[in-house]
């Protein structure tokens, strides 16, 4: 059973209110201060996690156990944007058996390790009529039946890590993305996703950021090519328009992970027409949170010292024909 | 002519009930009193399009997304924004009517956002099985040759792909906007669409995609971009009204892609 707690992670008398509290209310008590040995299990971890994340764990959350044994003993762990087939595959090559993963691990936010029933052939578009319920019990599907066996045989556990790791502050995704590209230094005071960069054209800005994060074609843009920026925006993961409304009017270019086209891309694309010299990069939503979970690897050593950690890249799941 | 008269006949034509229930098929400005001078079918009412379509004395526009950048073309989000503000001026300015048609098109029969992609991308409709389905048995091709064909066709500059290039593929599923299909039922090799959501949704077709590549699983995902993917067909809504409105020049007033691609590694 989760432990569920408010905390400020300041100060160690909350910290020991905590233990106590988790203590008495944990099934299994568990001391948070003494060192780990190296039979540590998934959920030490797990439970370490929750007291030391630094926010509120949610009643309501994507996070948590996603597939394994919470009393696995953890060789090793490997954080990354998503479990995909090749990451579980190098994290086992590197003796790991904890996968930590900011995005799903089954292919949808509920991440059931079962496949989705079939739709039925009326499957409606938004705004059209329902669509028709399930034509069929869900039929074996090869992709959920591989990877199922792959975490079963290598005994892997995996957890997702998203909903508290993006409301850390300073938000570790942005800054993540900001080390990736060596904009550290020009953090605009205070604002993790703010950056005042050398006067840069948008088609070398986008060319540094396809090296930097090893895009393979995944990288989208609107705005002239030859438009000089200097103030840029980040907006890793997923956003709505509200926060391209908030940010492009005070900065040169946004760099963003995904956007829904409707919104922030036309947004983008009036604000060019109306003459503003702006810029909006997408470079897809995992791309663009890699960063962040390689800071979650850093993290992660000193919640649980003496364990192996490391973060393994989904890199870009998209690709371009030449043209 | 008046907006509301074409509106009428827009109903009257559709072949289907109209919904009042819908909060997307309305007008976004003006209102049925405008008087209209001719009709633009677009995908989306950008400032480009507004001064196209005002300099072919056109006034009323009918698109089929959003002009207010969300869905619910939601006015009270964007109030205090400098460029919305302009918007509203330049529209006012050339006394625009904005009526979209979204929910509408897609229950009309045929759809005609499927059929204008179909078209756009080089789906032959001999290859429909059965018609009307959006599924596709096409001649067996690579992944990598269908997706460049496809490029090639309709000129996406930012089209995206998921999956093998070399993967044997002929079984295709055409999905537009963002009602993309779930690649994972068996008997689709290839998913193709506008705009899918990457992750954390009902079914993330892009990530079960990448991990059916690893296993070396022949499925792959074209993503043309939600206006490539159903701009197309705003021609043939601009030819179906014209049919019941040949008073006034009605045209489309292509919006175009609004995104560019950077090249990869």
């Amino acid at each position: 059973m989760r432990v569920m707690y408010t905390r400020d992670p300041m100060t160690q008398l909350s910290r020991r209110e905590f233990t106590i509290l988790a203590a008495a209310a944990s099934a299994a008590p568990f001391a948070l201060d003494r060192p780990v040995a190296a039979a540590a299990t998934a959920r030490e971890l797990l439970d370490r996690i929750t007291a030391q994340i630094g926010v509120p764990w949610k009643a309501d959350t994507v996070d948590g156990l996603k597939a394994g044994e919470p009393a696995t003993v953890v060789t090793g762990i490997v954080t990354t944007a998503m479990a995909t087939m090749a990451v579980l595959q190098q994290a086992v090559q590197t003796g790991a058996n904890v996968v930590i993963s900011s995005q799903p691990t089954f292919y949808a936010r509920a991440d059931a390790r079962t496949p989705p029933a079939p739709r039925g052939p009326g499957g409606g578009p938004p705004g059209g009529p329902p669509p028709t319920p399930p034509a069929a019990a869900a039929p074996d599907d090869p992709v959920f039946t591989a990877k199922n066996a792959f975490i079963d045989q290598h005994k892997l556990v995996i957890v997702r890590l998203s909903d508290h790791w993006r409301l850390r502050e300073p938000d570790p995704l942005a800054v993540g993305l900001a080390q990736a590209m060596g904009w550290t230094m020009h953090q605009v005071s205070g604002d993790p996703r703010r950056y005042d960069v050398p006067a840069v054209t948008v088609d070398a800005l986008v060319a540094a950021i396809a090296k930097k994060l090893r895009a393979s074609g995944g990288i989208r843009v609107v705005g002239e090519a030859k438009t000089s920026v200097r103030r840029i925006g980040l907006l890793p993961g997923s956003t709505p328009i509200q926060a391209s409304l908030k940010m492009l009017p005070e900065v040169d270019a946004i760099v963003a992970g995904e956007v829904r086209e409707w919104e922030s891309v036309e947004y983008a694309r009036d604000q060019v027409a109306a003459g503003h010299k702006k810029a909006l990069i997408l470079v897809g939503r995992v791309l663009s949170e890699d960063p962040g979970m390689q800071l979650c690897a850093d993290w992660l050593k000193t919640v649980i010292p003496g364990l192996p950690v490391r973060h393994i890249a989904v890199g870009d799941p998209y690709w371009r024909p030449a043209r | 002519m008046k907006a509301g008269e074409i509106i009428d006949r827009i109903k009257k034509n559709l072949g289907a009930p109209w919904r009042d229930a819908t909060y997307r098929d309305t007008y976004k400005t003006g209102g049925p009193d405008t008087e209209v001078t001719g009709i633009a079918t677009t995908c989306f009412v950008t400032l480009d399009v507004i001064r196209k379509a005002s300099a072919a004395g056109l006034n009323m526009i009918i698109p089929h997304e959003d002009t207010f950048w969300s869905d619910r073309d939601d006015q009270a989000i964007v109030a205090d924004d400098a460029l919305y503000k302009a918007k509203i001026a330049l529209l006012t300015k050339h006394n625009i009517v904005v009526f979209r048609i979204h929910d509408h098109m897609h229950v009309q029969r045929p759809d005609f956002t499927y059929v204008g992609s179909a078209r756009a991308i080089g789906l032959d409709p001999k290859h429909e099985n059965p018609p009307g389905s959006h599924r596709y048995v096409i001649p067996e091709t690579t992944l990598g040759a269908l997706a460049a064909d496809v490029q090639r066709r309709c000129g996406a500059r930012a089209l995206r792909v998921v999956g093998d290039p070399k993967a044997r593929v002929s079984r295709v599923r055409l999905g537009v906007g963002y009602a993309s299909p779930p690649i994972n039922p068996p008997d689709i090799d290839v998913l193709i669409s506008g705009e899918q959501q990457e992750s954390d949704g009902t079914f993330d077709s892009q990530p079960y995609a990448l991990d059916a590549a690893t296993l070396g699983l022949a499925k792959g995902i074209i993503l043309l971009g939600h206006t490539i993917s159903e701009e197309a067909g705003m021609l043939e809504m601009a030819q179906w009204i014209e049919g019941f409105v040949p008073e006034i020049p009605v045209q489309l007033v292509k919006a175009e892609e609004p995104l560019w691609g950077a090249a990869g590694q």
